[in-house]
């Protein structure tokens, strides 16, 4: 059982990490060089055209009346319009458009790296030293150096190009067209944004299909490094665990060499394995920002690049609260999960 | 220490004592904020690009400060449990982090505050 009081202490520790990562983006985005106002009006533009574009957008006023103002609408997450990559677009709409498409990324990346990645691990500990476990081991060392923009293109190359199995880029087949609501009981509701669940609400199966063979490779490229990072956690812990003593005296006691591993050592495995699938989201989303850019997907990744060059501060500071938002929730989440594996956590 | 949650008396010398900490740090970021901004405008620097700079770089300290606090209370039990298990006696504890980041922030936060008052001062003039 989970207690009440660690749940609210994780909860209120989130309010110092958002502050501290507000003040940070603040901070860096201020320092950094470049005006917004010239890259809105135009580097041939004259200065009281700039001076009257800053002044709109407030960034004449004193820096503390700006970070003020920020850390004020941040509370309410309202960051604001984009000043240059959404052309005038609310922050928050762009976020709500994009953030789904990076979020399904992730979330199929992370879902094939632990579909694949737990189990590799197990059979490699529990076969140690034999060819399964070599192979095992070689593949995970191969999946953690391979970068994503080598892998990505040699896949594409494979794959789409000279097989011709999965299309190359895109989101969802150009002959579908999905609709922004769908229908429940007669009721409209507004569709998650993510292609793969959507198409599901809307049943159209087709489309669904489409949807798959689109994320596909993007998932894998993304998912890689996941699997091979929790294919090797998980053999080291599980090799620790399997040489415990309770792990031996389940075995004396006449259990089955495949229940001990499953039942026992399974579940005390899995605490590092857990914390470290937490800490890999965070990589994930960072690392959909290049898969983004290498299969055409237009998500929130391609767009902070852009907004970043553009010293666009509403979309950059309003996407890396978010990024930091649901970095700390997960976070939140897995220690949620470990302190039920293993209720000491919470002392 | 004891827990500042174990009774009104360990609570108010616990928010005693970490407040005392955060003021006289502030002071001394207060009084590196006020030579960095005068620094700056003694290099030629406009009033507005002196001071958007000291203040930028008193948030960053800030940040930097207030992130890792949270990062020592979060994980600083994990960090010192691993110690223990590994026998390392690095002589790092949750205590000592969360002070020292506590100082880190307080000394960026005084910075922010002293360059915004003497700031508007300066631009005042």
């Amino acid at each position: 059982m989970v207690s009440k009081r660690f749940v609210v202490k994780r909860l209120l520790l989130l309010v110092p990490v958002l502050f501290g990562v507000a003040s940070l983006v603040f901070a860096i985005l201020h320092l950094a060089p470049g005006d917004p106002a010239k890259v809105i009006v135009g580097q041939r533009a004259s200065t009281a055209q700039v001076q009257q574009v800053r002044t709109e957008l407030g960034l004449n006023d004193p820096i503390w009346i700006q970070y003020v103002r920020f850390l004020g609408d941040a509370v309410v997450f309202d960051f604001g319009n984009s000043y240059q990559i959404a052309r005038g677009t609310p922050v928050r709409e762009v976020l709500v458009e994009r953030l789904p498409v990076t979020i399904e990324l992730a979330l199929y990346g992370q879902v094939l790296g632990i579909l694949f990645g737990i189990p590799l691990g197990i059979l490699s500990a529990v076969k140690q030293d034999s060819i399964t476990d070599h192979l095992t081991r070689v593949g995970a060392l191969a999946g953690i150096s391979v970068p994503i923009f080598w892998s990505g293109p040699l896949l594409i190359l494979l794959f789409a190009t000279s097989l011709g199995w999965l299309p190359t880029s895109g989101r969802i087949g150009t002959a579908f067209f999905l609709p922004d609501t769908w229908t429940l009981l007669g009721t409209e509701l507004p569709l998650t944004g993510m292609v793969t669940v959507d198409t599901l609400l809307l049943g159209n199966w087709e489309a669904f299909v489409s949807a798959v063979q689109h994320l596909f490779l993007p998932a894998v490229v993304i998912g890689i490094y996941s699997m091979a990072l929790l294919s090797r956690m998980m053999r080291s812990s599980m090799l620790e665990v399997v040489r415990q003593d309770y792990m031996r005296t389940a075995r004396a006691k006449g259990q089955g060499a495949k229940i001990t591993v499953l039942k026992h050592g399974l579940r005390n495995a899995l605490i590092p394995v857990i914390t470290v699938i937490g800490i890999q989201f965070g990589t994930l989303l960072g690392g959909a920002v290049l898969t983004e850019t290498i299969f055409g997907i237009g998500g929130i990744g391609t767009m902070l690049v852009a907004a970043i060059g553009a010293t666009d501060y509403p979309l950059v500071q309003g996407t890396v609260l978010t990024f930091a938002l649901l970095f700390t929730l997960v976070n939140l989440g897995v220690d949620i999960t470990y302190s039920y594996l293993d209720p000491r956590i919470q002392q | 220490m004891s827990d500042p949650l174990g009774s009104t008396a360990a609570l108010r010398r616990y928010l005693r004592d970490g407040l005392g900490l955060l003021a006289r740090s502030a002071l001394v970021g207060a009084a590196l904020g006020a030579v960095l901004l005068l620094g700056l405008l003694a290099t030629g620097e406009s009033e507005r690009a002196a001071s958007t700079t000291a203040f930028a770089l008193g948030a960053l300290v800030f940040g930097f400060g207030t992130l890792s606090w949270s990062g020592s209370v979060l994980l600083g039990g994990s960090v010192e449990s691993a110690q223990r298990f590994l026998d390392t006696n690095t002589d790092w504890t949750e205590a000592d982090s969360r002070r020292a980041m506590a100082r880190v922030a307080g000394a960026g936060l005084g910075a922010m505050l002293a360059v915004a008052v003497l700031g508007s001062v300066v631009a005042g003039l």
